[in-house]
């Protein structure tokens, strides 16, 4: 990424911004200086947050770069590849207990064996990805409706096994303790002082996550712009058309599979970490379906899309029950009012994926790259 | 290529500043000084330290506008999440209890608050988790943390905090500082005893048992009971006929797998850790299908209105229920205040009642680490080793932190649904305890 910007600035024509000489540099992730401006900024804004937010707001933005993480794995393969998958929440809590399994405690109920994160947090991408592998098979013989079913049957078949592996998940009702986030020795829920300064808790496990989370919308992002990338958007487009041009639609599929399970077992496996406990019944469908929302709202095929639509999800409910104190009909205590705040959120949830739907199928990208149109041609933009 | 590598030399080297300017922060003393420090309030306070979740301002609408006041969290299950109907009432129990509390004149100087930090977490871990991280900052300690996945997702957090806590679950694990590290206050028997101490009263009272079959929710609940009906089994020479997994009508549809394996079981006596909807339909369609054999349901199972339904001439011929302590009708001093509380309205149902018992060692606690002079939460907290707690007689007096094996309670009340009864039940039997369930070893959580 650094390379490119880089390379650009060199093939750059002064005081012409917007005019490429080289395919790398128009190709490049930041390829305007507005984006690197934005890129910068937002970047700033958001190690500075565990020092300015409250704690339980700070494990919420953890929650959105996870969110995020899944959110680009699902997009990957439904958004780029256009294979609907609600098998998600079945990768992601296969991530969450092989890293359970390896870095968690030992305890007489469950297996533990206190690894490291350098070692827990990869083995919790990879198994999952092996298990997309083993399934890719299946799922790529079929598409659309029949795919969406046979993922589906994923997270049924993944509820029952994970209730039943007791000494690997728990059990149902009770669940085990995620894995340790102990990286090189070093505990991330510990408190640390860094020039002098006390960071705040768990600082060190927000900027851990926020790390993978841009590791991997990087790789996502250079990925998408690649061959292989290419590759995904002919299949969604027109699968035989692509068989046609020669790009092989079960190896593609079948990879699409794979790196989408390894984001979502890195997403889930780090979930439980910030949560601090999960049972086998939440990694249910309704999960699969909030990542799919995720994807919707934030906008298909879009990086960043799933960026803005992890925010999104995360965030609103948080949102609608800060407001619920100063809207009369909603009521924030028991058993009172027309309205609970769960309620509002549940509908708000349900009506913001149609009207996206209907109204801007391109997700809050679309919104932004509409504003940005808007301020770009401004005074002329109709 | 040559830059690529510079670059990543320079970045390596940042890192590796970064890394030396980090250090460990010892674990507590660093803390305490960041949460405020110690405060030494005047007046009627007296000699208390305290610093997170207690103030010397009165509490919103105190009852005791001259005392400080004690936050305590709630989280609960309170609108749409599968135990609603019993954690309202729990809540409400617990609201009572804290206003007599207060109303006696409070603890040390500071009435108690739990109104203000109230918060529904719909059964599930996530919003568990996220509303006690929000709560945190404000509060000594949690007066109701609900559900056993739930409380387990915040534990880690709560050691870290020094926050203790009661559970609004039977779970076996609370009684065992490998599970709950000493900060959980749970009061009466776990499931795991219940169904122990429910066969023991059944052999000796109805008949002897050859075939038992425990039938229920897997898990914290079902599978706590269950392990205390194979251990029953094999203690009494009894066929252990296995554990019917089933799950609530709202998941699954119908009881009718379950149904189909008690009859299938043939059992003598089955133990049901189920919701009561699925105590009516499972005992409404086995007796009608011919089923012979005796029910115990353990204490979720109940709810009047079963007498209400079609299953109700069923349950009144087979159903006995088993529960912690006595229900409203009860005759220790407890059971006196709580109906004082209620005006002589009845509640909704026993979940009140629990709310109330469950608020006795946080009560107990409370006052000890008054009587040190630090209600801190690291005073709180040292108290709980060793804490012993008065119930006014709806328990026995309990001591926590010792060694469970001798100190947990294994007793039980037996009930009948009654339909004079108060609440659609009578008690039987109060005090039962049996031969099993005093022997059992309990040195472990039992599932």
């Amino acid at each position: 990424m650094i390379g490119t910007a880089i390379l650009q600035r060199r093939d750059r024509v002064r005081g012409r911004p917007l005019l490429y000489t080289s395919y790398a540099a128009d190709q490049a992730i930041l390829n305007t200086p507005a984006k690197r401006w934005w890129t910068a900024v937002l970047m700033i804004v958001v190690l500075a947050l565990p020092f300015l937010l409250s704690r339980d707001l700070t494990s919420l933005m953890m929650t959105v770069f996870i969110y995020a993480i899944g959110g680009i794995g699902l997009n990957l393969v439904t958004g780029y590849a256009g294979q609907v998958s609600l098998g998600h929440a079945f990768f992601m809590g296969l991530g969450a207990y092989t890293a359970a399994v390896l870095g968690g405690a030992e305890t007489d109920r469950v297996l533990g064996f206190g690894l490291d994160m350098a070692i827990w947090l990869p083995m919790a991408g990879i198994v999952p990805a092996l298990v997309g592998l083993a399934v890719a098979p299946l799922a790529a013989r079929v598409r659309g409706l029949y795919l969406a079913i046979l993922t589906l049957g994923l997270v049924f078949i993944g509820e029952h096994v994970f209730k039943e592996a007791r000494p690997i998940t728990g059990g149902a009702g009770v669940g085990r303790s995620p894995a340790e986030p102990v990286l090189f020795g070093m505990d991330l829920h510990g408190t640390y002082h860094a020039f002098g300064y006390i960071l705040p808790r768990d600082a060190m496990l927000y900027f851990v996550c926020l790390l993978i989370f841009v590791v991997l919308a990087v790789a996502a992002r250079n990925l998408a712009r690649s061959k292989l990338g290419r590759a995904f958007s002919a299949v969604r487009d027109r699968d035989i058309a692509a068989a046609v041009m020669g790009v092989p639609l079960q190896r593609t599929k079948t990879l699409a599979f794979a790196i989408s399970s390894f984001y979502a077992g890195i997403a889930g496996a780090l979930l439980v970490v910030v949560i601090g406990q999960m049972t086998p019944a939440n990694w249910d469908l309704f999960l699969s379906i909030q990542f799919l929302a995720v994807i919707l709202i934030g906008g298909i095929a879009t990086i960043s899309g799933s960026i803005m639509g992890a925010a999104f999800v995360v965030l609103m409910p948080r949102l609608v029950s800060e407001l619920a104190g100063s809207v009369p009909f909603i009521s924030t205590a028991p058993g009172s009012g027309f309205l609970t705040v769960f309620h509002v959120q549940t509908m708000l949830f349900g009506a913001l994926i149609v009207l996206f739907l209907v109204l801007e199928p391109r997700g809050l990208y679309g919104l932004w790259v509409r504003v940005r149109n808007y301020w770009k041609a401004w005074p002329f933009s109709y | 290529m040559r830059s690529t590598a510079r670059r990543t030399a320079a970045v390596l080297g940042a890192v590796a500043l970064l890394a030396t300017a980090c250090a460990v922060e010892d674990d507590g003393d660093g803390e305490t000084a960041e949460d405020g420090g110690t405060e030494e309030p005047g007046g009627d306070t007296g000699e208390i330290a305290f610093d997170v979740g207690v103030t010397e301002e009165p509490c919103p609408d105190a009852v005791n506008p001259d005392n400080g006041c004690i936050y305590l969290g709630v989280l609960s299950d309170l609108s749409e999440g599968p135990f609603a109907p019993v954690a309202v009432p729990i809540t409400a129990g617990q609201e009572a209890f804290w206003a007599r509390v207060n109303e006696d004149g409070g603890i040390g100087g500071f009435d108690v608050d739990i109104a203000t930090y109230t918060r529904d977490t719909l059964y599930d871990p996530q919003q568990h988790s996220a509303r006690y991280r929000e709560i945190e900052p404000n509060i000594l300690a949690l007066a109701q943390t609900l559900g056993t996945p739930t409380t387990e997702a915040i534990l880690s957090d709560m050691d870290a905090d020094n926050v203790i806590g009661a559970p609004a679950s039977w779970w076996s694990g609370w009684a065992f500082d490998d599970s709950d590290q000493g900060l959980i206050l749970e009061s009466g028997y776990s499931y795991c005893i219940e169904s122990q101490v429910g066969l023991d009263w059944f052999a000796a009272n109805v008949s002897e048992p050859a075939t038992v079959l425990a039938v229920g929710y897997p898990g914290d609940y079902g599978g706590d009971s269950a392990a205390g009906v194979e251990h029953w089994a094999e203690a009494n020479g009894a066929e252990y006929a296995g554990f019917v997994e089933t799950a609530p009508n709202t998941i699954v549809g119908s009881q009718d797998a379950a149904v189909s394996a008690v009859m299938e079981s043939g059992a003598d006596a089955v133990v049901l850790a189920v919701g009561p909807a699925e105590t009516g339909e499972i005992i409404g369609k086995t007796v009608v299908s011919g089923f012979g054999g005796q029910f115990l349901g353990s204490v979720p199972t109940w709810n009047p209105a079963l007498l209400e339904s079609a299953a109700a001439d069923a349950i009144l011929a087979t159903y006995t229920n088993i529960a912690p302590w006595e229900g409203i009708d009860g005759t220790s001093a407890a059971h006196d205040a709580i109906r004082e509380s209620l005006d002589g309205g009845n509640p909704e149902n026993d979940g009140y009642i629990f709310g109330w018992v469950w608020s006795y060692p946080i009560k107990a606690a409370l006052e000890a680490a008054a009587a040190n002079g630090d209600l801190t939460r690291e005073g709180l907290r040292s108290v709980v080793d060793g804490l012993e707690v008065d119930y006014e007689g709806a328990l026995p007096a309990a001591t926590f932190g010792a060694d469970t094996n001798e100190n947990a309670i294994r007793q039980a009340v037996i009930n009948r649904p009654d339909e004079e009864g108060t609440l659609g039940v009578s008690t039987i039997e109060a005090e039962v305890t049996g031969e099993t369930a005093e022997a059992y070893d309990y040195t472990s959580a039992c599932s």
